[in-house]
C-alpha cells in the first residue's frame, strides 16, 4: 500500500518535520522534508511527490500559496495536499477546493489520524 | 559475511555498541575508493565481516592469508603486520569512550609491491596466477606505512563520527516518537474536552470519548462504567470491536469497580486470559487496561480499553498514560456534570413548591400546573423543537399560573360564576406571575410563556390582545395544554367533558383560540398520554378530597 509513495513535507517548525517523517517513514512512505514554502516548491517541482502535507504558517510562502502554485503547474497540478494548520484557523472552502487541498488537520494533530488520513488520500488518488 | 550486510556487534565486559550495517557499509566504501581493502575482526580474533565489493587483489590474494589459521589478528593497539608480500596490513582496535568498539583491519597495496620468491609462493598455495595479480596490484594505488597509519586514524575518526551520527538518528528517532504520543495526547484531550459542556448528558460525553480514544489509541474495544448516586445512572458500555454476551457486561462493570475501589489505581493486564479476577474476560479479550475516575478520592466509574492493535506486547505506558490523561479530563466533566445536576435538582425543586402552593388554593386545580407542563411538553417534542427548547417550555408550563399566588382563593374557588370585577381580578394573573419571576435570572427566557397564556390566536385573549405569531411560542403551547386539562377536569359548575369531546373542541377552535400549526402537533400525541394525564388528574382529586375529609373530621 505504503510501497513506492513519495510524501513532501513542509513544515518550518522541525519537530513536526520529525514527528511526521518517523510516522510515514515507519508506514513504509518515503519522505522528502523543506522547511519553508520556497524550498517545498522547489523540491515538488522537481521531485513530483504523490502527496504534499504541508503547514499553513511558513516563510517565504505560506502552504495555501504553496498548493496554489503547484495548482497553477500542469506538471504539479496533480499533487493532492493535507494542510496543516493552527486550531481555530479556518480558511475559506472555496480557496482549499481550488488548491487541491483535500484535508485540513488542526494542530496539534494525532500523528495516528494523519497517517489514516494519509493512507485515505493516496488510496483514493491511486 | 559482508561489511553490508549484518550490524557487527563488538562487546566488552558488559558493555556493548552495535555498529550498524550502514555505517560500516559507508566506511567500507571510503576505504575502497583510496584503493584499499577493510575489514573487521571479531573478540575471537576471527574475521567477522568484509568488503565483499572489494577489489579481486583483496578478495583472492590477502583475504584468503588473514582468514588461514594463526593470522595475527590479536591486538590492544595498533599493530602492521607484514606476512603478506607486497601489500601492507593494519590491525587497529577502534576505542572511543574508553571501550574498544570494535576491532578492524585494513589492507593496502604496498609500493615495493613486486614478483618476489615468496610471491610465486604464496600464488602457487592460493592457486593464483601471479602475472594477473601483479596486473590487477598495478591498477591499485600504492600506500605505503605512512599513509596506512593515517588512513587507520581516519578510519577511527570516521567510525566515531558515524557511531555519533546514528545514536543521534536514534535519540532523534525516540524523541520523534515521544513527541508523536504526546500529540496524540493532546489533540485526544482537546477533542475530549472540547466536548465536555455540563449541558451534555453524560452518555452522550463518554460515547464520544470512547470513541475519540478508540480512533487514537487503536484498540479493539473501549468502555466506560459509572456508579454514582448523585448522577443519573448511565448503563456499562463498550464500544468498538470487542462485543459481550448481555450480561457479562454488567459483570465486567461490576468487577471493575470491585478491583478499582479496592486499589485505587489503574488496572493493566496483558494476559487476561490467566488474571486473577478477569480470567473469564480471557474468552473475549487479550488484554485490558482500565483506570477509574475519581472524585474527592472516590472511584466513580472507570475508562477501559480492550486487546491493543499492532503492539505484540500488549498496553504499555503509553496507553496507560492517555487513558488516564482522559481519565482526568472527564472527571472535571463529571465533578461539574454533578454541581450542574445538583443546583438544576434544587432549582426544579423549588419551582414545583411554588406550583404547588398555587394549586393548593384551589382543590380543582390539584396537579394541574404539572399536567400542563407535561402536555406542553409532548406538544413542544411533537412541533420538533430542539431538547433544550422542550425543557424550558416543560418549565414555563410548571410555573404559568404561579401569578394566582395573587388572586383570592375566594376567587378562585367560587362556586358558580364570577362577576365582571373578580374576572377581572383572574385576568391579571399572568402579569402578576411575570412579575414574581421577572427577579429570577436564570428564568427569564419562560416569562414570555407565562405572561401569554392566555392571549388567543385570534388577538381576542387577554392580558394584551396579541395575535398570531406576536404571541410567544411557549404562550400559543401553553394555551393549548391549559385549555386541554381545564376541560378535562371537573369545575364547580360542570363536569369534566369527556375526551372526544374535548378533542372536538380543539380542533373546532384551531385558528380562532389555537394557533393552527401547535393545534396539528397536539393532535398527534399518541392517545395513550393524553389518558395518563387525565388518570392523574383523577387521581390527584382523589388524593385531594381524602386529605379534606381528614381535615374535617
Amino acid at each position: 500500500m505504503a510501497e513506492n509513495k513519495r510524501i513532501l513535507v513542509a513544515d518550518d517548525e522541525s519537530h513536526i518535520l520529525h514527528v511526521v517523517s518517523l510516522k510515514l517513514r515507519n508506514a513504509g512512505y518515503d519522505v522528502l522534508t523543506a522547511r519553508d514554502g520556497q524550498e517545498a516548491y522547489d523540491l515538488a517541482v522537481a521531485e513530483k511527490p504523490d502527496l504534499l502535507i504541508t503547514d499553513y504558517h511558513m516563510p517565504q510562502m505560506s502552504g495555501l500559496e504553496l498548493c496554489q502554485k503547484l495548482k497553477q503547474d500542469p506538471s504539479t497540478s496533480g499533487i493532492p495536499a493535507i494542510m496543516l494548520s493552527a486550531r481555530g484557523y479556518h480558511l475559506e472552502p472555496q480557496d482549499t477546493e481550488q488548491s487541491g487541498i483535500l484535508r485540513m488537520l488542526s494542530k496539534p494533530f494525532s500523528p495516528r489520524q494523519l497517517l489514516a488520513t494519509v493512507n485515505e488520500v493516496l488510496n483514493r488518488a491511486a | 559475511m559482508s561489511l553490508t550486510d549484518n550490524p557487527v556487534q563488538s562487546s566488552h565486559e558488559n558493555h556493548s555498541i552495535a555498529i550498524d550495517a550502514a555505517t560500516l557499509g559507508r566506511l567500507a566504501t571510503r576505504v575502497r575508493a583510496g584503493g584499499m581493502f577493510l575489514c573487521s575482526i571479531d573478540q575471537a580474533a576471527k574475521v567477522s565481516s568484509f568488503d565483499t565489493s572489494a577489489d579481486a587483489f583483496y578478495l583472492k590474494y590477502v583475504l584468503p592469508q588473514i582468514q588461514s589459521p594463526g593470522f595475527p589478528l590479536v591486538t590492544t593497539q595498533l599493530k602492521l603486520i607484514d606476512c603478506v608480500p607486497g601489500v601492507v596490513i593494519a590491525v587497529f582496535p577502534v576505542i572511543d569512550r574508553k571501550q574498544t568498539v570494535s576491532t578492524f583491519l585494513i589492507a593496502a597495496r604496498s609500493p615495493d609491491f613486486g614478483i618476489s620468491e615468496d610471491l610465486l609462493r604464496k600464488c602457487s598455495q592460493l592457486s593464483l596466477d601471479a602475472t594477473w595479480l601483479a596486473q590487477r596490484a598495478s591498477s591499485l594505488p600504492a600506500n605505503d606505512v605512512g599513509q596506512i597509519t593515517w588512513h587507520t586514524q581516519m578510519i577511527a575518526d570516521a567510525l566515531r563520527d558515524q557511531m555519533r551520527v546514528s545514536e543521534m538518528r536514534t535519540e532523534m528517532d525516540s524523541l520523534s516518537n515521544q513527541l508523536s504520543n504526546t500529540y496524540e495526547e493532546l489533540s485526544l484531550i482537546y477533542q475530549v474536552s472540547s466536548g465536555m459542556k455540563v449541558t451534555r448528558r453524560p452518555n452522550d460525553f463518554f460515547r464520544q470519548c470512547c470513541l475519540d480514544v478508540m480512533s487514537v489509541l487503536g484498540v479493539r474495544g473501549v468502555g466506560v462504567v459509572l456508579r454514582s448516586e448523585s448522577l443519573k445512572q448511565i448503563e456499562p458500555a463498550i464500544y468498538g470491536e470487542v462485543e459481550l454476551p448481555a450480561g457479562k457486561i454488567e459483570r465486567l462493570a461490576d468487577d471493575l469497580m470491585v478491583e478499582l475501589r479496592a486499589r485505587k489505581s489503574a488496572i493493566l493486564s496483558n494476559n487476561l486470559a490467566a488474571d486473577k479476577r478477569f480470567g473469564w474476560m480471557g474468552e473475549f479479550a487479550r488484554q485490558m487496561v482500565a483506570v477509574p475516575l475519581m472524585r474527592d478520592e472516590q472511584v466513580l466509574g472507570c475508562l477501559f480499553a480492550l486487546d491493543v492493535e499492532n503492539k505484540p506486547d500488549g498496553f504499555d505506558t503509553v496507553e496507560l498514560k492517555l487513558l488516564t490523561s482522559i481519565a482526568n479530563e472527564s472527571s472535571i466533566y463529571l465533578e461539574n456534570a454533578m454541581l450542574f445536576e445538583d443546583v438544576r435538582g434544587l432549582m426544579m425543586g423549588l419551582l414545583r413548591s411554588l406550583t404547588s402552593a398555587v394549586d393548593a388554593k384551589d382543590a380543582y386545580t390539584c396537579g394541574h400546573s404539572e399536567r400542563v407542563a407535561l402536555l406542553s411538553r409532548y406538544i413542544a417534542q411533537q412541533a420538533g423543537l430542539s431538547e433544550a427548547a422542550v425543557e424550558r417550555i416543560y418549565m414555563a408550563g410548571l410555573l404559568h399560573d404561579v401569578g394566582k399566588i395573587g388572586v383570592p382563593e375566594a376567587v378562585l374557588q367560587k362556586a358558580g360564576r364570577l362577576d365582571p370585577a373578580e374576572f377581572e381580578q383572574i385576568k391579571k394573573h399572568p402579569e402578576m406571575g411575570a412579575r414574581i419571576l421577572r427577579d429570577v435570572k436564570q428564568i427569564q427566557d419562560i416569562i414570555p410563556g407565562v405572561l401569554h397564556h392566555h392571549e388567543r390566536y385570534d388577538g381576542k385573549g387577554y392580558p394584551l390582545g396579541l395575535a398570531g405569531e406576536n404571541i410567544s411560542l411557549m404562550g400559543r403551547i401553553i394555551c393549548l395544554a391549559d385549555c386541554f386539562d381545564a376541560m378535562t377536569s371537573s369545575r364547580t359548575y360542570r363536569k369534566a367533558l369527556p375526551l372526544d369531546v374535548v378533542l372536538t373542541e380543539i380542533r373546532r377552535c384551531a385558528g380562532s383560540q389555537f394557533d393552527p400549526v401547535i393545534t396539528d402537533a397536539f393532535l398527534k400525541i399518541a392517545p395513550e398520554k393524553l389518558m395518563d394525564l387525565l388518570k392523574d388528574h383523577r387521581q390527584q382529586m382523589m388524593r385531594y378530597s381524602e386529605a379534606s375529609q381528614l381535615r374535617v373530621a
